[in-house]
Parts: C-alpha cells; structure tokens; sequence
C-alpha cells in the first residue's frame, strides 16, 4: 500500500507542478502557491487512487512485494477448483476495465456538462484545475459504481471476457428502467442536444437567398466550362494518374510484407511476436490516422512541391491502409490448412507461405485495384496543397474564382474516377 | 511388442475454463490401429491434438520411442527445432480435408515432405525428381494418379481425403493421426477412405490413431478402442467388447447405434 502511495503521490505531484510550470514558466514556489483546499484534494485523490490500484493484479506493490497478494486476502485457497481459481483471477483483472469505461462515460457527461456551460451561458474559458476535479470525482464514482455487476463498464467487460461471460448473471426485467439503462438514455439525449448546439446547425442560413444566389452563380459558371484549357487539364489528369499508380505500386510489397506481421491470429503466439505486432500495429494505425492531405504538406516540405511529394504521400496512407486491409484478410482465413502444414513439421514461413498465402491471394488482388482506384481521386485532392497534378491547377483557379475554368477540370476528373470506378469494378469481379 | 507412444497423467484446461481432458493416461502399441471413440465434445479431437503439440497439454506427459532413431523422446519438453523434426514423423489427417485448394493436387502431396525442408526450395517449389516420382507414387496408392495436375478443391470430398493421405504419407510418418476423417463423407466414400487407412495399417505398417463416430467402422477396422466421455477414459480394450451396455455407458442413456454398412 505504501509503495502504491509512493508512486500515485509522485505521479499526481508531478503532473500539478507541470500545470504550475506551465502556467508561471518556473517551478519555484509552486508548493507555496497551492491552496490548502487543493492540497486536501490532492491527499483525498492520492488515497483514492491507491486504493484503486491495490485492486488490481497489476499494480506496483504487488510486483515489488509477492506476498502483498496474500495479506490483501486474494491468495489462491487450496479448496478452490481451477474453474473458480480462474474466475477469480480474472475477475481481478476486470476491475480496473470496469472501472475506467464507467469513469469515461461519467466524465463524458459530466465534463460535457460543464463544457456546455462555459461555453454557451458563462462564456468562460475551459479550467484545467476544474477538469481534473471532474476527471478525479468520475474516477470515484466509476469506483463505486463498479460495484455493481450491472453497470455499464462491468456489464461490457464481463461479456466480452471469455471466462466471465459464462457466469455473468444478466439483468432481469426492464433494463431502460434501470440506473444504467437511464443512464444511457440520457448520455444519448445529451449528445444529440449537444452535437446540435456545437455544429450550429441553422435551417435558415440554407435557405436565405443572399446564400442560394452565391451558390447559382457557381453552379452556373460550372456548366459553362471552358474548353480552351483542355491540354493542359489533360496533362495533369495524367501526371494525377500516375502518381497514384506509382503510390499503389510501390505500396503494395510493402503492405504485403507487413501484414503478416499485424495480422494477430499469426502473431499472438509468443510474447516477442507479440510486440512486434504491437509496435506495426500502433505505428500503422498512426500513419493512418494522419490524412494523406497532412502527409503532403510535410512531404512538399521535404522534397518540394510537386508530383514527387504528393506520391510519397499517398504512398505512405495506402501502405498503412492495405495493410490493414490484408491483415484483416489473413485474420478471417480458415486455420485448416495452418494445422495441415504445422503437423508436417514445416518451419513457420513454410506454413505461412502454404497455409495463409494462397488463401489471401485474390482478395488482395481485389483490394489492391480498389485501393488504386481511391488513389486516383485522393491524387487530386493532394494536389491542392503541392502534391502536383491536376489538384494544382484545379487550386490556381479556384483562388482566381475562374469557375469555367474549374468547371472543365471538375468534368474530366469526374469522367476520369467514372472510368477508374467502371474498371476496377468489373476487373475485381473478374479476379474472384 | 515395444509401445511407440507412452501417455500417462494428460489434462488439458482450456482458457475459457473448459476441462476438456482429464488426467488420461494409455499406451499405444506399435503397428496398432487405435479408434478413439465418444460424443462430439468428450475431449477426441483435443486428445489427438496434443500429441503432435497443435494444442499444448496443460500437464501430464507424452513420451514417443522412435524406432527408426532408437531412442524416448519425452515430447512435451521439446524445444521448437526438436519439435519440428518429431512432427515429420507423426502424419495427420483431418475432418475436413485441410488440402490447400487452389494448389495442384501433386503440390498438395509434396508439401507434406517440406517438413525440414528450407525456405526458398518450399517457395519456389525446387522438388527433386524423385519426391516427385514418391509423390505420384503415394498418389498412385491412394489410387488418383491420374488427378495430379487438378486443383485440389475440384475434387470430390473423398477423393480429398485420399489426398490428404498421400500427403501424410509423404513426410513418412510411423504414426498417423486422423482426426474423425469420415465424419463429412457419405457412408460409401467413407469406407474407401477407411479402406486406404487400414492399407497404411496393414501394408506399410503405420501405427494408426483415429477419432471415429461410427461403432460399425470401429468394429470393422480397428485392433483396439479407447472411449472419452466428458474429458475422462471410459473404456480400454477390444471394439468386440463394446456391448449394449457399455454403448449406453459411453454415448448416454437415450443413445440408439446408428449402423453403416
């Protein structure tokens, strides 16, 4: 318990003198600047937490400490069979689940409260102080509302868990009458009024005619394209091809290669394995959640502006996408034939080569071609920030407000995804 | 004769907390055809599985006397490479075939020789003339010869079966494992199938361990059955001791034997 202590206290301590920090540029003081009141906070928060994390399997002191098991009274009973020892172990390892899914959906509406608030009838600004008070007073009641096997994090955490799903004793009768199911039916409610509130939804700005004028007046230049510019649009329709050629192509061995490695059903055999897949997996999933559009930027800066740029760009996002793509694949895959080439004795890409590739063979063929095909209109997006082709031109215009010209570019890019959509489309059904 | 496969004090505790395997301990004899017998669930495929390590034993142990290295080999403590090299002498065929389908029926049959073979002879398929020539020679065995050069899932359910071992045969196994290989045959393919396995028992001297459904193949194919009921050994003896009684001991009350012919 004291090393818990030791280690939550340091942790708490440190992040309010970095808030401090950051607030008055220096650490100086910073123990004196503290009110006794956030003092007690900070007391009543540090017990709170330790206490929380002695619950877990996981926690420090038990690690440092083996037989700290056995004084908090969770130790193994000899009488114990080895289904109830099981449950038992995992129910330990399912408290702190259970308890941070509860806290996050009790912060979520209480911090949206209070966001809502500030932001709409106070006019003040976001309190970090205030936040944390919420965050710590969610945790508390996250705690204790734990404790209770039909609350929301328990009851998700408990289905999902392959031992505890057998013995959780669902809820009986009307689940909307419930605290939880009030609970959901009212952090539903609240994120519907509040996503109205914060996008500004406004029916009568659509309809306004100073609005709809604007609007005809593009629309019109747009149908009224000037063909005089054709050359060069086709120029660039084709360096926009290429570029998401290229960017698929030299994705693709990269992708493939990859995948076996993120790809769990392959990986979750060993511990070793097992970080690897982790650290593809997390660095993956970055990249991918960086937009291509972000990706160009910082590309263009690296290598200049132009085409170069843009397919580095594309490349980048369709590695980590069809990655994701393949491994999916080989995760839904049949392990019949795995089992067939394991039980011959064969070495690990052996089986991987005879067991998993001829059976994701087409469908990344299939991927791939699609996977082009969004190249091509991602492709003319990036050019608007210096990935080159026909984005490029298609900007220079848009910033003269030259619409007819604009409309021209707008009606070979369409034809051109038309024509990509028709072919993909019919050479993916051929391949399967 | 000497055992070929010593297993005493087996369990398996899955992670769902299923005890699917109770503290099963049995010898097999060399050259024996061994059915194992009982309910889908009683713990078969399980059993069989933790004999050439697809599936982890949770304790107990399993010792295999190699006749062609002439020494025990205590197989759950065996390191990765050790394993390997066991598995090339334990064949296995399954319930539902495990052929690679879009490979060629004879690229099937090799693969069951690439046990301890390298990686760039298993990718590019650089078989040897005369792992061909064993290959059509297994294929010629199990009598599809003739469908070599075929796709593997253009083939009939038995005749995939058949494949499955040649296959089994190619890595020259002293045991052959067969995890229920009838039970998604029709009853006439079924005894081919049956048939070609008992060849491999009789002819070429493979020890056989095969998880069976029907009482009928039982009686008519196998030296010896084992019978699991819920993870536990029931019965050890000869298929002609099976009586009514002991048919209703294994399969439950309420069971009534269903013959195939």
């Amino acid at each position: 318990m004291v090393i818990n202590f030791a280690f939550v206290a340091a942790a708490l301590l440190g992040i309010t003198a970095f808030a401090f920090r950051v607030e008055a540029g220096t650490y100086s003081g910073f123990w004196e600047a503290l009110q006794s009141s956030d003092k007690l906070i900070l007391l009543a928060g540090n017990l709170f937490l330790t206490w929380l994390w002695s619950r877990s399997p996981y926690s420090i002191a038990k690690k440092v400490v083996p037989s700290f098991e056995k004084s908090m009274g969770y130790s193994v009973n000899e009488q114990m069979s080895l289904l109830d020892y099981r449950i038992a172990c995992e129910k330990q390892k399912s408290w702190m689940p259970s308890v941070l899914i509860n806290a996050i959906l009790v912060f979520y509406l209480a911090g949206g409260i209070y966001y809502l608030a500030a932001q709409f009838y106070d006019a003040t600004v976001l309190n970090g102080a205030d936040l944390a008070k919420i965050a710590l007073g969610s945790l508390l009641y996250g705690a204790l509302w734990a404790r209770s096997r039909h609350s929301l994090g328990r009851t998700i955490v408990e289905r999902t868990n392959p031992v505890l799903k057998s013995v959780h004793i669902a809820h009986t009768g009307n689940w909307l009458k419930t605290f939880s199911g009030i609970f959901t039916v009212v952090l539903a409610a609240f994120t519907l009024y509040a996503g109205f509130l914060v996008t500004k939804i406004d029916t009568w700005k659509l309809v306004s005619a100073k609005g709809i004028n604007g609007a005809i007046n593009i629309f019109g230049s747009l149908v009224r394209p000037d063909w005089s510019i054709t050359a060069s649009v086709l120029n660039s329709m084709v360096e926009t091809i290429f570029i998401a050629l290229m960017a698929t192509l030299i994705a693709v061995p990269i992708a493939f290669f990859l995948s076996f490695f993120t790809a769990r059903n392959l990986m979750k055999g060993h511990a070793w394995t097992l970080v690897v897949y982790n650290f593809f997996r997390i660095s993956l999933n970055f990249t991918r959640s960086i937009e291509p559009l972000v990706w160009a930027i910082i590309f263009s800066v690296w290598v200049g502006v132009g085409p170069f740029a843009g397919m580095l760009a594309l490349m980048l996002h369709s590695v980590a996408s069809l990655c994701k793509l393949y491994s999916e694949q080989i995760e839904s895959i049949d392990r019949g034939p795995i089992e067939a080439m394991e039980a011959t004795g064969a070495n690990r890409v052996l089986t991987v080569w005879y067991g998993v590739v001829p059976q994701i063979i087409l469908p990344y063929v299939s991927f791939t071609i699609y996977r082009w095909d969004i190249n091509v209109r991602m492709a003319t997006v990036i050019g608007l920030v210096g990935g080159g082709g026909i984005g490029n031109l298609l900007n220079l215009y848009m910033l003269q407000a030259r619409w007819e010209q604009v409309g021209t570019i707008v009606i070979v890019v369409a034809l051109v995804v038309w024509t990509m959509d028709y072919l993909s489309a019919k050479i993916r059904e051929a391949v399967y | 004769m000497s055992f070929i496969l010593d297993i005493g004090g087996l369990n398996k505790l899955y992670d769902n907390g299923v005890h699917a395997v109770k503290n099963i301990s049995f010898q097999v004899k060399e050259g024996e055809f061994l059915a194992i017998i009982g309910l889908s669930g009683s713990g078969k495929s399980t059993l069989l599985r933790m004999i050439n390590r697809l599936i982890e034993s949770s304790s107990g142990e399993i010792i295999f006397n190699s006749h062609s290295q002439g020494q025990l080999l205590n197989v759950t403590q065996l390191s990765p490479r050790e394993l390997r090299q066991y598995r090339r002498k334990i064949g296995m065929i399954f319930q539902h075939f495990n052929l690679v389908k879009r490979k060629s029926v004879l690229t099937n049959v090799l693969s069951g020789g690439l046990g301890g073979a390298s990686t760039a002879k298993g990718v590019f398929q650089l078989f040897t003339p005369e792992e061909r020539a064993l290959a059509m020679k297994h294929l010629e065995t199990v009598g599809l010869a003739e469908k070599a050069k075929n796709r593997a899932d253009e083939l009939s359910g038995g005749q995939q079966q058949r494949v499955a071992i040649a296959r089994a045969l190619m890595q020259d196994p002293e045991i052959l494992l067969a995890d229920e290989p009838v039970a998604s045959l029709d009853p006439a393919t079924s005894h081919s199938v049956m048939n070609y396995l008992e060849y491999a028992n009789r002819q070429l001297g493979k020890t056989i361990i095969c998880n069976l459904h029907f009482l009928s193949l039982v009686r008519q194919y196998a030296t010896r059955v084992i019978a699991l009921k819920k993870g536990e050994m029931v019965f050890d003896g000869s298929a002609l001791d099976i009586n009514e009684a002991w048919f209703r001991e294994i399969y439950g009350e309420e069971a009534r034997e269903v013959e195939i012919r």
